[in-house]
């Protein structure tokens, strides 16, 4: 009598292994099930347009046909890339777009980590400012360009909201050039700072609490708790920044790739831009995290 | 002059010497209140800055263009012009029967197909990018790398490098001119910043403890079970997060949606706001050039009030969903 159950129980547990295999293999299985729509998407979504726009960076295209496909393309081989480097209008584009990043991903992180030290404080009302915080988003696109182009008078609405009323005596100091730059750039820190208030709230309170009882001040308390703490979203941010400032709608580089597919008959150049771009960027973006990997942890 | 100076040196250095000899309570009980007076200083300085934009579009869309060329009506206008606001429901075709690209009236609304773009992509994306999450955040297997570097590739990639294949493809299929090039993507977890959503999810995922799962395991749920009934419910915030981002940020998009959406029925409300300046020259009967002062005043305030019609259902989701919101962005990165 005492023998069946065992023998039962035994078959049971062999069958389990022969279908799902080990429990980490299941939960292997498991994870590529649930990454499986992704994965489709992705190679349908992102991965041949992207072969397609590297063929079309090959060809000198028509408005027609702009993949090559029916013959009535040249292929011209890499005459595309030859023209974009050769024309200094180009790289003075791509040149200077990449100047306003490396200068602006600084103060945005700079900026967006002080905003989120002193939303992560606990005060009555700060609800209202975190909300408040997150308008750009809210305004963001066409509006944000009228706010940001010309006005009657060709001064800049933002321009003129943010150095005379608002920053009067600093505004006497720098000029008004920095500040209203100062004032666009702090708009492109929301998401920034959401992100930096999750890596705020991540840190344990029971470090404050034991740097306290040593005796440190807030100001030590920041430079050898939080930072260390949040430096690796620090760098995840200046990626985040660097991002942003690259696909941006009003970034020049971008301006120009759609003027080039407007026009119809330069796909190929465009497609030769945009892939140099990207290349270039990611060259960025690869430096920067060799260059930080130490703080990574 | 010299002994006002003085006189203010010597009250600080009387303040300076009273608060050293304070006990270590006190002391801290003014550094406390010295500190938040500079938080409240600086925290409602910026946050003026950041809705002084907000006001000026609000103040100008009820402006005349009097008032609005006036240099001394700054804030308040003199009377409200309301006719503003009819004149940009009309030029960016809102709701209702208008002139169409061959003449005659038809029924027209880029607010319905705003909203067919936004909120179809926010719920597919809250839902897709929420797999994708839960993929990365709580599975170790094999591959799962790769699989993280194509969602960072996703969020590097600009649109713009590949939006001439992308037209190529969806015209093949011939769905250029219906809402499938905005919302397929989105089924899948891409669309716009479709990797980000990954991401926010997958940190959500990662902090719930092991222990909840298995408990569940033990108890004879299945994996869709799983994630369905126990893994879900507990990112609530995160789900909040990722619907208002997307939701926005669609509603927002002046880039995707008018380049697979042209035709004049299609056109979403960002696009159509370009519309606007248009629609005053073809009353206006005129040619004159876009950069005339005067014809530029005469259309701002009215756009002005097209950007405030095209905030409108924006501001009511955000304010909605503000309290979730701002609850998910407090939770964000607890640890539990």
């Amino acid at each position: 009598m005492a023998k069946k159950p065992v023998k039962y129980k035994k078959k049971l547990a062999h069958k389990a292994t022969i279908k799902f295999g080990s429990f980490e293999r299941r939960r292997g299985l498991e994870g590529w099930a649930f990454s499986l729509p992704w994965i489709v998407g992705f190679i349908l979504l992102m991965i041949l347009p992207l072969f397609l726009s590297i063929r079309t960076s090959f060809f000198e295209t028509k408005l027609t046909d702009p993949f090559g496909f029916d013959g009535n393309s040249m292929f011209v081989g890499f005459d595309n890339y030859v023209e974009v480097v050769k024309d200094p209008a180009y790289g003075e584009v791509v040149f200077n777009s990449f100047l306003t990043s490396l200068y602006k991903v600084p103060v945005v992180v700079a900026f967006a980590l002080f905003v989120a030290v002193l939303l992560k404080q606990n005060f009555p009302g700060r609800t209202i400012f975190r909300v408040i915080f997150f308008i750009p988003v809210i305004l963001a696109g066409v509006i944000m360009s009228y706010l940001f182009s010309d006005s009657v008078g060709s001064i800049s609405v933002f321009s003129t909201l943010t150095s005379s009323q608002t920053f009067g005596f600093v505004y006497k100091i720098f000029g008004n050039e920095i500040i209203s730059q100062i004032g666009t750039i702090m708009w492109a820190s929301s998401v920034e700072i959401l992100i930096f208030l999750a890596a705020l709230q991540s840190v344990p309170a029971i470090l404050y609490e034991v740097v306290e009882l040593d005796g440190a001040t807030a100001w030590e308390s920041f430079w050898h708790v939080t930072l260390p703490y949040v430096s690796p979203f620090v760098i995840l941010n200046c990626i985040y920044a660097l991002v942003d400032t690259f696909v941006d709608a009003r970034n020049p580089v971008m301006n120009l790739l759609s003027t080039l597919n407007a026009a119809g008959n330069k796909y190929g150049v465009a497609a030769a831009l945009s892939w140099m771009y990207m290349l270039a960027t990611l060259l960025v973006i690869l430096i920067f995290i060799l260059l930080t990997k130490r703080w990574l942890r | 002059m010299k002994a006002f100076f003085g006189k203010i040196v010597g009250k600080i250095k009387g303040l300076i010497d009273k608060y050293k000899s304070l006990g270590y309570r006190a002391k801290k009980k003014i550094r406390f209140i010295i500190g938040r007076v500079f938080l409240y200083f600086v925290l409602i300085e910026l946050a003026y800055l950041f809705i002084l934009p907000f006001i000026y579009i609000f103040t100008t869309s009820m402006m005349s263009y009097q008032d609005y060329l006036d240099p001394t009506v700054k804030w308040i206008p003199t009377s409200i012009h309301w006719k503003n606001y009819s004149d940009a429901f009309k030029g960016l075709s809102y709701f209702g029967m208008f002139k169409g690209d061959s003449g005659d009236k038809v029924f027209m609304s880029s607010f319905l197909n705003t909203c067919i773009t936004s909120f179809g992509s926010a719920i597919f994306q809250s839902i897709s990018c929420a797999i994708i999450g839960y993929a990365l955040g709580r599975f170790k297997f094999k591959g799962r790398n790769i699989v993280f570097l194509t969602v960072i590739l996703a969020l590097l990639i600009p649109p713009q490098t590949m939006i001439i294949a992308t037209y190529g493809i969806w015209s093949k299929l011939g769905m250029i001119n219906t809402f499938m090039p905005i919302l397929l993507p989105t089924l899948f977890g891409l669309g716009i910043r479709g990797g980000l959503f990954a991401l926010i999810y997958m940190y959500f995922f990662q902090r719930i403890p092991d222990a909840m799962d298995d408990a569940a395991r033990i108890d004879g749920a299945g994996p869709f079970r799983v994630f369905l009934q126990i893994m879900l419910p507990l990112v609530r915030s995160a789900i909040a997060i990722v619907f208002i981002f997307s939701f926005v940020w669609h509603w927002n998009d002046n880039y995707e949606a008018p380049m697979y959406m042209y035709r004049d029925r299609m056109l979403t409300l960002q696009p159509k706001l370009q519309h606007i300046k248009q629609y005053f020259a073809d009353l206006m009967g005129d040619t004159g050039s876009d950069s005339d002062p005067i014809r530029k005043a005469m259309s701002e305030p009215t756009l002005f009030a097209g950007c405030l019609l095209v905030l409108l259902p924006v501001l009511i989701v955000f304010i909605v969903g503000q309290k979730k919101l701002a609850a998910g962005i407090e939770r964000i990165g607890v640890i539990e």
